[in-house]
């Protein structure tokens, strides 16, 4: 059992290895973080000195909202599945498939090591937020549900992500609707503003797509503005959304795959 | 027993047929017309554990697709494969572990990674037992002088050790195959000296069958007894390599330095080409006359101070079939 999922363990150890070469990076994405923090505080401070409490949502929540959604795309604006896309481009995915491993395994255990790594990078990143911020801790039931509710919500995103990269094997270029779903995760997710803010018909639209999965349904669980009596609606349609990209993204790959066994590299 | 054997294999691409310009580009978005390419057709052929085989043949010949379809990558059109037993496209990952493969354009080393986390990471992938893996890397290590860079990343490597460390990466495994693609292309002449005998060191010592394909014919003729060679998708010979020395290599070259230079040299029925005066080369054809007949001839007409005779180099004799095709055997010396 073990020698069968080592390589992919060596895999996810390989990826994290890899991304901790790249020093200046992690020093510049935990800097950038604290300074999009602190930007956020003073926008938000600033709003609400002549607004207090829009759609209930008071002001140390809306910090915390922000923070926290911050800390979260430290891990959700990863692309964990961008090496396929990478591989399809260059053409060396071709190397992959001539050796004995379950190619989409080996992206996924790739992808999580990325994930596990720039993860970590939340522990010294929330240390500077707070140097800058108040965050506020909810009590540990509610963080559990917090927590739960951004796992699935991270599953949501690599479906789509590896959906997104896996039409690079027709198109071989996926940039700019790489950089169009960045911008959709972030407005229509309520990853910069909370979803509260928008009109209600709209807010009910783009609920319920599977954007807001990512960011808003985990940070309004958060800040308590989804009560426990509606974690099951919640979650439900955030489970909902994982069965629906999980299968497109099936599908996809296989054909993907496919194109490439009978195409050629 | 032959280790591969492939019958009537066949593959053809669709592609889309564009337009030309911004227009046709356009347009190709739209309505799509597909247009069939055959890349290989009624490739037959079986190699026995052991040998090692040249496979050449000009850019777009098929080799590629053949290498690929070998390693499962690929579905044929039709036809079958059989390699160590297994229907490679079948049975992609289990044909994997009997298998290494090396690219000269491609590498399979982590680019990331130093060295000898590549190796660490290929030992697990191939499950490769710990002694067997130590034993096999100290070997590769020694021959390959690979330990002044084992920690280096991939990337900063230069053509030479990274060829070098794909070549271990491609033998940790011990696999019964290794495909070689172009291994030595743009390495240096002390670099493909010592990856061709790291080739003829694995075949002799582990016996493993290796089927090389290559632009450089000195690889060939270092390493390789058989040939196939592949032009249009099809196998145009296949059999050893100095037969086709003896079938095509029928031309000589006689080299004379004449006394003095002699612009309007002739002599009946003798191919000439004008080197730098006073210098002559006759092309003749070893089956109807010889040498010395022609020495003879020249020298009843004309002073001469030096002569030499040049075999034909493998190099012309297969630009020679690229170009003209392989007919089999040679009607007659066709006299250009």
């Amino acid at each position: 059992m073990f020698a069968a999922l080592e390589p992919y363990i060596q895999f996810a150890l390989k990826a994290m290895a890899r991304e901790a070469t790249y020093r200046f990076e992690v020093f510049t994405s935990i800097g950038s973080l604290a300074v999009r923090v602190y930007l956020l505080r003073v926008v938000w401070v600033a709003l609400y000195a002549h607004n207090a409490a829009p759609d209930g949502v008071l002001l140390h929540q809306i910090i915390t909202y922000s923070a926290v959604a911050l800390l979260m795309g430290l891990i959700l604006d990863i692309d964990q599945t961008s090496l396929l896309h990478d591989k399809l481009h260059d053409g060396s995915i071709v190397v992959d498939f001539m050796k004995p491993i379950s190619v989409p395994l080996y992206l996924f255990a790739d992808g999580t090591g990325e994930v596990l790594f720039h993860g970590a990078l939340i522990v010294p990143s929330l240390a500077i937020a707070l140097l800058i911020v108040h965050i506020d801790v909810p009590s540990a039931a509610v963080f559990g549900a917090f927590a739960l509710s951004f796992l699935l919500g991270y599953l949501v995103g690599f479906c789509l992500n590896f959906t997104l990269n896996c039409i690079a094997f027709w198109t071989l270029e996926i940039s700019a609707v790489q950089l169009m779903l960045t911008w959709v995760t972030d407005l229509l997710g309520g990853g910069i503003v909370p979803l509260l803010f928008f009109p209600a018909g709209f807010q009910q639209a783009i609920a319920s797509l599977p954007f807001a999965s990512m960011y808003s349904t985990p940070l309004l669980i958060y800040i308590g503005k989804i009560t426990p009596d509606h974690y099951l609606q919640a979650m439900g349609l955030q489970v909902f959304w994982i069965a629906v990209l999980g299968v497109i993204a099936t599908i996809i790959w296989r054909a993907g795959a496919r194109r490439v066994v009978v195409q050629g590299g | 027993m032959p280790i591969i054997e492939t019958r009537d294999l066949r593959k053809s691409f669709r592609s889309v047929v564009r337009g030309e310009g911004l227009g046709g580009a356009v347009g190709a978005l739209f309505s799509r017309r597909y247009e069939e390419k055959v890349a290989v057709e009624n490739v037959n052929f079986s190699v026995e554990a052991g040998e090692v085989v040249g496979y050449i043949g000009p850019n777009g010949a098929g080799k590629s697709t053949t290498i690929k379809m070998l390693t499962g990558i690929l579905v044929p059109t039709s036809g079958t494969i059989e390699v160590a037993g297994l229907v490679p496209y079948e049975k992609r990952r289990q044909n994997a572990r009997n298998i290494g493969v090396v690219f000269g354009q491609r590498s399979q080393l982590y680019w990331d990674l130093p060295l000898r986390e590549s190796f660490e990471l290929l030992r697990a992938i191939y499950r490769v037992p710990r002694d067997r893996f130590r034993e096999n890397l100290a070997h590769f290590v020694e021959i390959l002088d690979l330990e002044r860079f084992m920690a280096t990343p991939v990337r900063q490597l230069s053509l030479g050790e990274r060829m070098r460390g794909d070549f271990a990466a491609a033998l940790l495994h011990d696999p019964k195959i290794v495909y070689l693609d172009e291994p030595t292309i743009g390495l240096d002449v002390v670099a493909k000296e010592a990856i061709r005998a790291f080739i003829a060191d694995i075949n002799k010592r582990l016996g493993t069958t290796v089927i090389l394909t290559t632009h450089d014919l000195a690889d060939v003729e270092r390493l390789c007894r058989r040939i196939i060679l592949i032009d249009e998708g099809t196998v145009i010979y296949d059999g050893r390599l100095e037969r086709l020395r003896d079938e095509y290599g029928t031309h000589r070259t006689l080299v004379v330095h004449l006394k003095d230079p002699q612009p309007d040299f002739a002599l009946p029925g003798v191919d000439v080409e004008h080197g730098e005066p006073p210098m002559v080369m006759l092309r003749f054809d070893r089956r109807t006359t010889t040498a010395e007949a022609l020495i003879r001839r020249v020298t009843e007409r004309y002073a001469i101070t030096d002569v030499a005779i040049v075999e034909p180099e493998m190099e012309d004799i297969v630009r020679r079939i690229y170009l003209e095709g392989y007919q089999k055997p040679p009607a007659r010396a066709t006299e250009a």
